[in-house]
């Protein structure tokens, strides 16, 4: 990929556990993304859900990395709600890296009303600001672990969240890799490989799309 | 009255509110990177990261309270002096959100005649508690749906038929010898999803067309909506509400 393909793009972008630690996706994706040309404000919450990007809600870790280095919190960290993380920082798209969060592995029956009210609080939040939005599904896990992540449930979660995000745009990370090809430390998180694929292919499809290609300056 | 007004029923707590609970009351198992080549630091903050849900302990549920006569009443919860007015201008509620399974208890009331509410709801449920009045009695019907179609692209619209009056209950698209709905039994509903475009809808009761036309208006990619059918003194009328679910 071309240097600078994101040149002039300042971005917001929320995300779950994936997004705070060092080691997980949060610097490889922040570093691709300002290699590119764009300004990042990047913020993780371990566990947060749709609807607690809503309000301030409390996490057991979380990160934040802005113009420097990143923070890593404890059990400080909590959720900000989304309007006024926009209306602070005033970005020119918002990126949403969530699914893992919502996808109930470990329980028979999904969620669906549960998670399409937050899904669509969210989205219909994001949409007052008229900021154009992209929403990142969940990637393949192994199956298994603690958080039995397993292929079918995220193949459903990726399918619910691809019907369910618009105006956002939906990316699929399942489209990146093969089921089982990222190696992961617990069924959910991958090791620093599996980072740095899904960061570069997030990267990579982001450049791609048409409503980035036309913010750019 | 303003929806925010209704906090008269169970606070809808098995989402954000349990989630935070399980966050601190499950045990606190521990990442254990065992990737090679990662820095201590990396390793000690991965091992402070707590086991998380990835999920409610049980899905949202959701009930609305929809006035299927022709004049005012006024919604009340028990154990509450809040009231909400539903007219002819303003039929509906929203969907609150409550907890699974919670008694739900609250009373219609028009002039002296009053309707004692008392349902329940299941996970992933949304009830609709509806208001009918066979002309001396107040009286209402409880209808559940546990939708399976979200999709923020299209159009959903349900139609409800309690019109006892009713049988077999149909939509047709005005101008169009299209169906939306067809054969809806008394006390029923069923929903499509539609493209978000302008229509009118003609009710059907059999084969005959009942009352006026009803135009849609301009329905939005990724909303819901019902049109109710509800008995009048005479016939049976039709009208348009949004399924919006309390912010």
């Amino acid at each position: 990929m071309a240097a600078g393909t994101l040149a002039g793009i300042a971005m917001l972008v929320l995300g779950e556990s994936h997004l705070s630690l060092p080691g997980y996706l949060m610097n490889p994706l922040y570093e691709d993304l300002t290699k590119q040309g764009a300004t990042v404000h990047a913020i993780g919450a371990c566990g947060a859900t749709a609807g607690d990007w809503l309000k301030t809600v409390e996490v057991p870790c979380g990160a934040d990395r802005f113009k420097g280095d990143t923070v890593f919190k404890g059990r400080a960290a909590t959720t900000s709600p989304i309007k006024e993380l926009i209306a602070k920082d005033k970005p020119n798209l918002v990126v949403i890296i969530l699914g893992d969060t919502m996808a109930s592995y470990d329980n028979e029956t999904f969620p669906r009303a549960w998670a399409w009210q937050g899904i669509t609080g969210l989205t219909k939040e994001i949409a007052t600001t008229q900021t154009p939005c992209v929403w990142v599904g969940p990637a393949w896990g192994t199956p298994g672990g603690k958080y039995f992540k397993n292929d079918k449930r995220v193949e459903f979660m990726a399918g619910f969240l691809e019907k369910n995000v618009a105006p956002c745009v939906f990316i699929d990370s399942l489209k990146f890799s093969k089921p089982g090809q990222w190696a992961t430390v617990d069924g959910q998180h991958f090791n620093l490989a599996g980072y740095q694929a899904w960061s570069a292919n997030i990267t990579q499809a982001l450049a791609s799309l048409p409503v980035v290609q036309g913010l750019k300056k | 009255m303003k929806d925010a007004d209704l906090a008269l029923y169970p606070e809808h707590g098995a989402t954000a509110k349990q989630s935070k609970e399980i966050r601190y009351l499950k045990s606190l198992s521990h990442v254990l990177l065992g990737c090679v080549g990662l820095a201590l630091s990396v390793l000690s903050a991965a091992a402070d990261i707590p086991l998380y849900p990835t999920g409610p302990s049980a899905d949202s549920s959701f009930v609305r309270f929809i006035n299927g006569t022709d004049a005012a009443l006024e919604l009340t919860a028990a154990g509450s002096q809040a009231k909400v007015k539903l007219d002819v201008k303003t039929p509906t509620t929203v969907f609150y959100p409550v907890r699974a399974k919670s008694d739900i208890k609250g009373q219609f009331a028009q002039a002296q005649n009053k309707s004692d509410i008392a349902t329940t709801v299941k996970a992933g449920e949304f009830v609709s508690v509806i208001a009918l009045t066979d002309g001396t009695k107040l009286k209402h019907v409880t209808i559940g749906e546990e939708p399976d179609d979200f999709n923020a692209l299209k159009v959903s619209l349900a139609f409800y038929n309690v019109s006892s009056t009713c049988a077999n209950a149909g939509l047709q698209v005005v101008g169009r010898n299209v169906m939306l709905f067809e054969k809806l039994g008394v006390n029923t509903l069923t929903r499509r999803m539609i493209n978000p475009v302008k229509i009118s809808v003609q009710l059907l009761c059999g084969e005959q067309a009942t009352g006026a036309p009803l135009e849609l208006g301009d329905l939005t990619a990724g909303e819901r909506y019902s049109v109710f059918a509800v008995p009048t003194a005479t016939t049976t009328r039709i009208f348009l509400a949004s399924d919006a679910v309390a912010r």
